[in-house]
């Protein structure tokens, strides 16, 4: 062993060559993102109470790119205006706090130390209960608001929600429904008490257990999804998912021309079945 | 008070403030209103005085509705639902339940006049508490409701089911005595909502929402005010027959077992789970006073079978080996020899499955961390600064590599290179059949954490406060995140995320590709262990210095499971077939149910176990600082 040591010495400057590792596949450029959104009153409500915003980018940090966006819906609820005040302040609590941290970080010059560095889920959750404080303080008492929001960052989409919007990934002509309603039906229906036919009629099928403006502390849901290349993220407010059906949702998508058109025929077939409420819908599009 | 948490928007109620009796107004010439003591969905509540009586202030109460619901059909099922409520209650004879003494109308108004019940509602005392109620005085209530629902349930020639068993809905009177009021009238009306509303009944059991009225739904709603009671948690505020969810004894654990076996009794989803009567509901807890008071007159068996689920039965070891000194490195099995080093300098070589001696190899200095193995070499660091390959057959020296610091770091083979890092702060790819170094990377501290390998990138942490990625090829950095008082625990990589441990005592989730945490869970204390991740579960299991073992939702960073030991788990967890095995510095090791962090089954050194349990056909393999290597059957 002395013998090993004495051979290399204590301060040895070790020579460099490389790890050669065996590579399969090319340097790849990345994926990218493409876009839509769009928001109609309906045909029943005398006004729109969604809220929606879309931010999409491609940030280019040591000689490599990658899209980022930040999408969000909000259906506000509460007669009056209070329904209308409610998602409009969240959302811009929500995209505020969150571009904060985790978009302008990425722009600055500093690459040690502009990097976002706390974690997505205790932000985005914290944005939300702001927002919850915000709306509970200044909206009136029985006004409220489901929030559903997207970061994309690289191909992981981290996905805060509360209420009865919702976030589905759409692959290979495909749809996934990611989040989970709060409302009581949904309960009802996952504890097999009511089928979801009965649950059309039923005179409790509007009561949601949580949503954005009730005061006390929010137990936000989180998820994180890895998004394949090729597929799409949808968020949507119950003004859509309530009048079109899943595979219709998922047709439409696959034979738009781009995801803004898929949007707009959205809104087109909800308002076709009723558009009993206000309809709302995001599509984000990965490109692999 | 809370009336009620549910938020009505689109209702112009056909109450508004202004159309409640004004303060003196008298009806039938006999009832004085002095006050309003609630508003209702359909219906208000006055306080009045009683002029028939002009010597002495007796008060009542009287209960207005107004039939101004706009369509006619609406009107008069309204004025039906309250004559059968003020039919109901007429007949009614229990000590918890108000007299009525008096139904009338005037106008579109229907009255029903009854005892005025002073005192808080337990909606109030609760708000009011700032601690937790006393259990007793929660055990008492409960069996006064039994008694109550026992006598409703049985009434002839009809059982009166009450529907609404709400902490707002029962009276604390002065004397202690408990009276339930209110005989929901707003129930029989659910007019179709339009709109969206937030917030739901809470205490309502699941069938009753397709229009099934028992007796047992009585039940379920004395279960979830009990357990509201007990935890202060509303459960207006939490999805809907959730309680499951949240075990009393999760939230208060001075509650006893039997009585939160009683409440989740009552609160099973499945109608037939709960117990079949009030009555039975009512002996199981008059039990638990009889527990109480020590005068165990009552079986205790009406208070339900309550499973000890948790075995602590022990395990023997099949073998174990003594070595000279302290066992604190994990051991390592490959071709059925188990490798271990020790702090009495030697890299020890046993036979896996008798424990036999097969060789040493002595290094200069105590041995902390794990070998691993390449081809026929075994390699492991040392305290001496060196990294040593010696033969896996004889122990015979290889090949070594010698740093400036102690090697603590763990070694790690991938691309014919092994990977660690020293004391001397630098982490270190040498070639794994030469030891020559490739290329070496230095952070600004000691480096402790064992690299993870994952594509072309490797992860580890330092004590300066950052975990690094850098490009394989070269050792170039792709990025280091900032995790402030250091990084021993060794991370994990799995779909895009790494996860690590960090001496700020919080597990990351931070991207794989890009370093920014997706999540953080914090622990009561500092992470030093190193996360396991169940690919089929989705979990993601670490120990803390806090002495808890926490089971974490891969994806989303929420809490799954915890299981509390009596001292720090430091040791990494090792996940085999289902389970979770892991070391404790009080000296066991434990098995944990994946799934539900249940205790299967432990086993006692008489050391404290640092070591990480290795797992080979059938047995796993733990040291200890009892000097001690133990096999163990799985």
């Amino acid at each position: 062993m002395s013998f090993f040591r004495r051979l290399f010495g204590q301060e040895a400057e070790p020579e460099v060559p490389d790890v050669v590792i065996p590579t399969d596949e090319l340097i790849d450029h990345g994926p990218t993102l493409v876009v839509g959104g769009a928001t109609h009153i309906g045909q029943v409500r005398k006004r729109n109470e969604d809220a929606y915003f879309v931010l999409e980018a491609t940030l280019a940090r040591d000689g490599e790119s990658f899209p980022f966006g930040f999408f969000l819906v909000a259906d506000g609820m509460g007669g009056h205006k209070g329904g209308q005040l409610a998602s409009s302040l969240t959302s811009r609590v929500v995209v505020e706090t969150v571009l904060r941290e985790f978009y302008l970080p990425w722009l600055g010059s500093d690459t040690e130390n502009t990097r976002p560095q706390r974690p997505i889920n205790e932000v985005i959750i914290e944005a939300a209960n702001e927002a919850n404080l915000v709306v509970h303080r200044s909206a009136p008492p029985e006004a409220g608001t489901t929030l559903t929001c997207v970061l994309i960052q690289g191909t992981n989409a981290y996905i805060a929600h509360v209420g009865d919007s919702r976030a589905y990934l759409i692959r290979q002509g495909r749809l996934e429904q990611i989040t989970k309603d709060h409302s009581l039906l949904a309960r009802l229906i996952e504890l097999g008490q009511i089928s979801p036919e009965e649950a059309a009629s039923h005179p409790q099928r509007n009561v949601l257990y949580k949503a954005i403006g009730q005061g006390s502390t929010l137990d936000v849901d989180f998820y994180l999804k890895s998004l394949p290349a090729n597929s799409f993220l949808l968020i949507c407010s119950d003004g859509l998912w309530g009048a079109v059906s899943g595979d219709r949702m998922a047709a439409i998508v696959k034979e738009a021309s781009s995801p803004q058109d898929a949007c707009h025929q959205l809104v087109r077939e909800a308002n076709a079945q009723g558009g009993e409420d206000n309809i709302t819908v995001v599509l984000a599009q990965i490109k692999g | 008070m809370g009336l009620s948490t549910r938020q009505f928007p689109e209702l112009e109620g056909p109450l508004g403030e202004g159309e409640t009796l004004p303060k003196g107004t008298v009806l039938q010439k006999r009832y004085k209103i002095l006050d309003v003591l609630g508003i209702g969905g359909m219906s208000v509540v006055y306080q009045a005085q009683d002029t028939r009586f002009p010597k002495v202030t007796k008060l009542c109460a009287v209960k207005e509705m107004i039939n101004s619901a706009p369509d006619l059909r609406l009107r008069e099922l309204a004025v039906q639902a309250f004559e059968r409520e003020a039919n109901v209650m007429a007949v009614l004879d229990h000590p918890a339940l108000p007299k009525i003494s008096d139904y009338f109308s005037e106008g579109n108004r229907s009255y029903l006049v009854m005892d005025y019940i002073p005192g808080r509602n337990l909606g109030t005392v609760l708000e009011e508490s700032p601690d937790f109620l006393p259990e007793e005085q929660i055990i008492g209530w409960g069996i006064d409701l039994c008694d109550m629902l026992d006598y409703l349930h049985t009434l002839k020639p009809q059982p009166v089911i009450f529907r609404d068993i709400k902490p707002e809905n029962i009276m604390l009177l002065p004397q202690g005595r408990i009276m339930l009021i209110d005989f929901g009238i707003a129930k029989v009306f659910q007019p179709d909502q339009k709109g969206t509303m937030i917030g739901t009944e809470g205490y309502s059991p699941p069938e009753q929402y397709r229009g099934v009225a028992e007796p047992r739904g009585d039940l379920y709603a004395l279960g979830a005010t009990l357990h509201h009671l007990l935890t202060k948690r509303d459960p207006r505020l939490e999805p809907p027959f959730s309680f499951e969810e949240r075990p009393v004894r999760a939230i208060n654990p001075g509650v006893s077992e039997s009585l939160e076996t009683i409440v989740m009794k009552a609160l099973q989803y499945d109608i037939d789970k709960r117990f079949s009567s009030a009555k039975e509901m009512k002996l199981a807890l008059m039990a638990l006073t009889a527990l109480y008071s020590e005068t165990s007159e009552f079986s205790s068996d009406a208070v339900g079978t309550i499973a000890l689920t948790r075995s602590s039965d022990s395990v023997l070891a099949v073998w174990n080996f003594a070595c000279e000194d302290e066992v604190r490195s994990s051991p390592i099995v490959s071709d059925g020899v188990l490798y271990v080093g020790a702090y009495d300098h030697n890299l020890w070589a046993l036979d896996a499955k008798s424990g036999e001696f097969r060789w040493k190899y002595a290094t200069e200095g105590g041995i902390a961390s794990t070998p691993c193995i390449y081809k026929n070499t075994v390699i492991v660091g040392s305290e001496d600064r060196v990294l040593y390959a010696v033969s896996a057959d004889q122990g015979r020296i290889v090949w070594s590599c010698p740093t400036n610091g102690r090697i603590r770091s763990s070694p790690r083979e991938e691309f014919e290179h092994v990977f660690f890092g020293s004391d001397d702060s630098y982490l270190y790819a040498v070639s794994a059949q030469s030891g020559r170094v490739a290329w070496r990377f230095q952070a600004l501290k000691e480096i402790r954490s064992t690299p993870a390998v994952e594509g072309e990138d490797i992860y580890f942490g330092s004590d300066d406060g950052h975990l690094y990625a850098l490009s394989i090829q070269g050792g170039k950095r792709r990025w280091q995140f900032r995790i402030s008082r250091g990084v021993m625990s060794s991370p994990v990589v799995f779909e895009g995320l790494v996860y690590v441990g960090g001496m700020d005592n919080n597990l990351y989730a931070i991207d794989a590709r890009y370093g920014s945490a997706a999540w953080r869970y914090r622990t009561g204390g500092r992470v030093i262990s190193s996360p396991a991740v169940s690919p089929e579960l989705g979990i993601v299991y670490v120990g803390s210095s806090d002495g808890i073992v926490y089971a974490v939702d891969a994806n989303s960073g929420r809490l799954v499971w915890k299981f509390a030991g009596e001292d720090q788990m430091n040791s990494n967890p090792t996940i085999h077939e289902g389970a979770v095995y892991i070391g404790s510095r009080d000296g066991h090791l434990y098995t944990l149910d994946a799934k539900s962090g249940d205790l299967r089954w432990k086993f006692k050194t008489k050391g404290k176990v640092f070591s990480s349990p290795a797992i080979y056909e059938g047995m796993v393999y733990i040291g200890s600082t009892d000097h001690h290597i133990y096999a163990l059957p799985v």
